[in-house]
């Protein structure tokens, strides 16, 4: 200790974060360059020992080869549906408990509020067992509803939400109130526009929340029409379909992905702030 | 002061209590109800009589037990190994100014990435042939290693462990690289939000950066570090898709055929599949209320903690 000086000593630890944190951004990219790099191999390529770094040409036809193998594009677009009809209804619903929870005064609230916090905790796969029947006995086996409506509830939206309106202050609603402003439309006028970009990162978690459910949609629809894009590529891009064309299997994953990375990178803002700021308080 | 009630409150509430309670609060009970029916029928509701029968039975069944051990691993093992490089990673985040932005969106990506596409990757890379994973070891000289292989592991205890470490390896690997991005954002907004008066006033009295982060960072973020240790191992509770797609629906090496890595939600999935048999949704149930406990036992853990030791400014 102390044999450097100070300057040196920072210069040096600098050096040392800047190298340790983009080492690790390269190991977390490594997975998708691995993707894409793939994907655009001719098959001959892929096959080889030791493998490429980078493709020798890039056979764009894969994407092409990966569609005609499955209906990737019906699984995008019934994702796509089913990802804005649970946000759709599930955004109302959100927003109204949210609002009562942070806004409105009335015996039970708190009770209320701690079994909305306790469902945050229960697995969803321990209610799969039950709601399979339930759906079952609807008579919702292989239809949209079964994907939708049991998604209309995210305990964890209505956390967040309830948070950015309790950080709105009373004196609003009270000057509102005056104006002769009821809470229904105190909420639509004031609330709701004040708490844009939480909203926001809502419907876009609910979005990223489709995109990656995998056990429910596959025990309860088992035509392809109703795939999600997570069934549809497990499905058949597998070994279950016999040899495994990994470029194409590649190419499909690519598909998969890319739409959701890309509404990522253009709303990177929101969503990063809100689970810095929005995370844990309270 | 007289405080008057809103009860429209009830009516806003409603939707949400409505399908809470087909969706959540009834399949819970239900689901409680079903793991104690002894050879519950699914499709007709009949069954013996009501007993633990199920629940000695799952805790007999070695695939049962093997789903337990691979979900504690990924949740007692990788968890805190990547909380470790989550939390090292968001302390270099949180001394930088214009790149972080540009640091967090990479971290971030594996969230956004489709869990199925992610684990076939992860597959792929860790090919015995074809894989990245064996190139780089070329580079070094090493012999290519067969990541996710169960040849000749039938008949053999020692060649089984072999391969089972391997693919614990690999799932270890995808664990931390997918668990990473929440709990960098995480850790760097309970950095963001320590008050920096506290550093300045330790860096005046002239505290070295090891023992700052050790006698003032660390025991003003244990709030934060708790709450993504429990988040973090509750949701690793629940895995299941990826394994299915590193490992194949018989969660296990080809060569395979004890299911070895298996996890909890895996066996739920499976036992539920065979719904026809009697007493299989039975198992999933047990096996179900069992994952509940879990949960509960990590929740408690956290309430007691919280009493004992984290600091609250």
């Amino acid at each position: 200790m102390g044999a450097l000086p100070v300057k040196t000593a920072r210069l040096l630890r600098q050096m040392l974060t800047h190298a340790f944190l983009s080492l690790s951004a390269v190991l977390v990219l490594i997975p998708f360059y691995w993707m894409a790099g793939t994907s655009l191999k001719p098959s001959a390529e892929v096959e080889r020992v030791p493998p490429t770094l980078f493709p020798g040409h890039f056979r764009w036809a894969n994407y092409i080869d990966a569609i005609r193998q499955a209906p990737l594009l019906t699984y995008l677009l019934n994702t796509i549906i089913v990802g804005i009809a649970v946000a759709a209804v599930g955004t109302i619903i959100t927003v109204l408990s949210a609002y009562a929870f942070a806004r409105m005064h009335f015996p039970g609230r708190q009770t209320l509020f701690f079994t909305v916090l306790a469902m945050m905790m229960i697995p969803q796969e321990m209610l799969i067992i039950t709601n399979f029947r339930t759906i079952a006995e609807f008579g919702w086996m292989n239809t949209w509803q079964a994907l939708i409506v049991p998604f209309w509830v995210n305990p964890f939206n209505i956390f967040l939400l309830r948070q950015t309106f309790m950080q709105i202050p009373d004196e609003l609603y009270w000057a509102a109130k005056v104006e002769g402003m009821g809470h229904f439309r105190y909420l639509t006028r004031v609330m709701l526009p004040l708490s844009r970009s939480t909203v926001a990162v809502t419907v876009i978690f609910t979005m990223i929340w489709i995109w990656q459910t995998y056990a429910w949609p596959n025990l309860v629809t088992t035509k392809d029409e109703l795939r999600l894009v997570s069934n549809g590529l497990q499905n058949a891009f597998t070994n279950s379909v016999g040899t495994i064309e990994y470029e194409l299997q590649m190419a499909a994953a690519m598909l998969v992905t890319l739409p959701l990375i890309l509404l990522f990178l253009l709303l990177r803002k929101p969503i990063l702030s809100g689970m810095i700021h929005g995370g844990i308080k309270g | 002061m007289l405080k008057k009630y809103d009860l429209v409150a009830y009516l806003y509430l409603l939707p949400a209590f409505v399908f809470l309670g087909i969706f959540a609060f009834y399949p819970l009970i239900s689901t409680l109800i079903t793991s104690f029916k002894s050879d519950f029928q699914f499709l007709t509701g009949h069954y013996a009589g009501l007993d633990i029968r199920h629940y000695a039975e799952i805790f007999r069944d070695p695939v049962f037990l093997r789903a337990l051990g691979n979900t504690c691993f990924i949740a007692f093992v990788c968890v805190p190994a990547t909380m470790l490089i989550a939390f090292v990673l968001a302390l270099g985040l949180h001394a930088l100014r214009r790149t972080q932005g540009l640091y967090l969106t990479i971290f971030y990506l594996p969230q956004v990435t489709n869990v199925i596409a992610a684990g076939l990757v992860f597959s792929f890379i860790f090919n015995t042939h074809f894989g990245l994973a064996n190139m780089v070891l070329g580079w070094f000289g090493f012999d290519p290693v067969a990541w996710i292989s169960g040849e000749g592991i039938v008949g053999s205890r020692a060649r089984y462990l072999e391969a089972y470490a391997r693919c614990l390896f690999v799932l270890f690997v995808y664990t931390v690289w997918d668990g990473l991005s929440l709990q960098v954002l995480l850790f760097l907004g309970g950095l963001k939000n320590i008050d920096r008066q506290y550093l300045d006033s330790a860096m005046v009295d002239g505290a070295n950066r090891w023992r700052l982060v050790r006698h003032i960072v660390l025991p003003l973020l244990s709030p934060t570090t708790l709450f993504i240790f429990v988040t973090s191992v509750i949701f690793s509770f629940r895995a299941y898709a990826h394994v299915v797609a590193m490992f194949g629906p018989s969660y296990g090496p080809p060569g395979d055929n004890s299911k070895m890595m298996i996890t909890l939600v895996g066996y739920i999935m499976d036992a539920l599949g065979d719904y026809l048999e009697p007493g299989a949704v039975s198992r999933a149930g047990a096996a179900a209320v069992t994952l509940v406990l879990m949960v509960m036992v990590v929740v408690l853990l956290q309430f007691t903690l919280t009493k004992r030791w984290v600091h609250y400014r």
